[in-house]
């Protein structure tokens, strides 16, 4: 039952951890290797001069899998409410890539900026609707990650005005819409 | 058709005249000056057309907004409202200003407020506060300070009765010259009232008798003429006695 090829469902026991390393898709678990995912098993050997030498073991999707927010990586995500301490939003891609399942993210008040936290207005920040590049903070809690834009290059980098034209940014803080020149405030990304 | 601004200095030749959504107000193209647009306005393009029915005012030297009546309110920065507290939260409260959602109120934002010593106010109070923010996207923000921070007649209203009336009618309420219908009142009876641009009022006075015929002199008057709000509370006033 070490054969390539063999199929491996969730839960099922691969080997015993003396034998074999966990590797992608496997996880230890009282000194055994366990499939985490339906997949194929591979069995990759070790190189002959690494001071471990048992194989890794890896259950490989036949599917790839969609994209998933990690912590450190940059987002980008839609602004769905602004509310007085923390503005939510659906996290649209992973980087570069698109994501297949809906994941929801929170920029609380504290993560908007990196100057002058207790100050910050939500409102002059986010609005509904505003797409943000933000990095992700942490898995957060059951509901949303935390995500933060307290970084020059994160922030909202496209707005529609109050009368519904793609805005402008003038500098850090404002954007103009094109049509009507009214200014609203932002907490725009420096988009080189 | 009278075309012609009867309004020196307005721009547009609608001011003081009853408007319904659509009718376009000004064309930009032809005006001179930055305008300022209260609440139902909008700008359309070259056109400034109207979001909601009323009559359209002018300020000089530039403000135009729109004065309508309706049962539910809008939220605007800077009216002045009569809430009731429905919930409490991390140094907040939830009160409801009839709009359609709940406003909140921070609890620091009363006179002589910190963080050891907050407002002790239960579900179901009523208060006079202002909107500090309001938008079409966000629950608005209320504060029951002046902008320096004095209490200014904000705060909770102590005992007393809350009816609900249409937003016109507050307006008139609150307006200078103080309406007939409570100039009326005033010359006969001793009260104090509240009244909300949220279309409610807040009426207490030493007896119940005596709100019962605030209340309803004041509901009363909506449509009727200075003079014949004046004998409503002649009459009402006699059928007391």
């Amino acid at each position: 039952s070490y054969k390539n090829g063999q199929w491996r469902t969730p839960g099922e026991v691969i080997g015993r951890e003396v034998d074999f390393v966990a590797g992608k898709g496997t996880y230890s678990w009282h000194h055994k290797v366990v499939a985490s995912v339906v997949g194929l098993q591979h069995i990759i050997p070790p190189s002959p001069d690494a001071a471990d030498q048992r194989p890794t073991v890896e259950v490989r999707r036949q599917e790839e899998q969609g994209a998933v927010p990690e912590p450190g990586v940059v987002v980008t995500a839609k602004i769905r409410k602004v509310q007085p301490r923390m503005a939510v939003a659906d996290v649209l891609c992973v980087g570069t890539r698109a994501v297949r399942e809906n994941f929801r993210g929170i920029v609380r008040q504290q993560d908007v900026r990196s100057t002058e936290i207790d100050k910050v207005d939500m409102h002059t920040s986010f609005r509904s609707g505003d797409i943000i590049r933000a990095e992700v903070l942490s898995l957060g809690d059951a509901r949303a990650y935390y995500l933060s834009t307290a970084k020059n290059e994160l922030g909202v980098v496209s707005a529609t005005s109050d009368a519904g034209v793609a805005m402008v940014p003038i500098n850090w803080q404002e954007m103009q819409c094109p049509v009507t020149l009214q200014k609203e405030f932002r907490k725009v990304a420096k988009v080189c | 058709m009278d075309v012609e601004s009867s309004v020196p200095g307005a721009g547009s030749p609608f001011v003081n005249r009853i408007m319904a959504p659509g009718d376009v107000v000004l064309d930009l193209t032809k005006a001179s000056n930055v305008l300022r647009l209260g609440s139902g306005l909008r700008q359309d393009g070259d056109n400034i057309a109207m979001t909601k029915v009323g009559r359209l005012q002018f300020k000089k030297p530039n403000k135009y907004w729109v004065e309508g009546s309706q049962k539910r309110y809008i939220p605007n920065t800077e009216d002045v409202v009569l809430g009731i507290v429905v919930d409490r939260r991390f140094e907040m409260f939830v009160v409801d200003i009839g709009g359609p959602t709940y406003a909140s109120l921070p609890m620091l934002a009363f006179e002589g407020a910190t963080r050891r010593n907050t407002p002790n106010l239960q579900v179901g109070a009523a208060l006079y506060a202002r909107v500090v923010k309001a938008h079409r996207d966000i629950d608005p923000e209320l504060c029951c300070t002046d902008a320096s921070g004095k209490a200014a007649g904000f705060g909770p209203l102590n005992g007393g009765y809350v009816l609900e009336c249409s937003t016109g009618l507050a307006r008139v309420l609150l307006s200078k010259p103080t309406s007939p219908v409570l100039e009326a009142l005033g010359k006969s009876l001793s009260f104090e009232i509240a009244v909300g641009m949220n279309g409610r009022v807040w009426v207490n006075a030493a007896t119940t008798a005596t709100t019962i015929l605030v209340s309803n002199a004041i509901l009363n008057s909506e449509f009727l003429t200075a003079a014949q709000q004046h004998i409503m509370v002649q009459k009402l006033l006699q059928k007391s006695q």
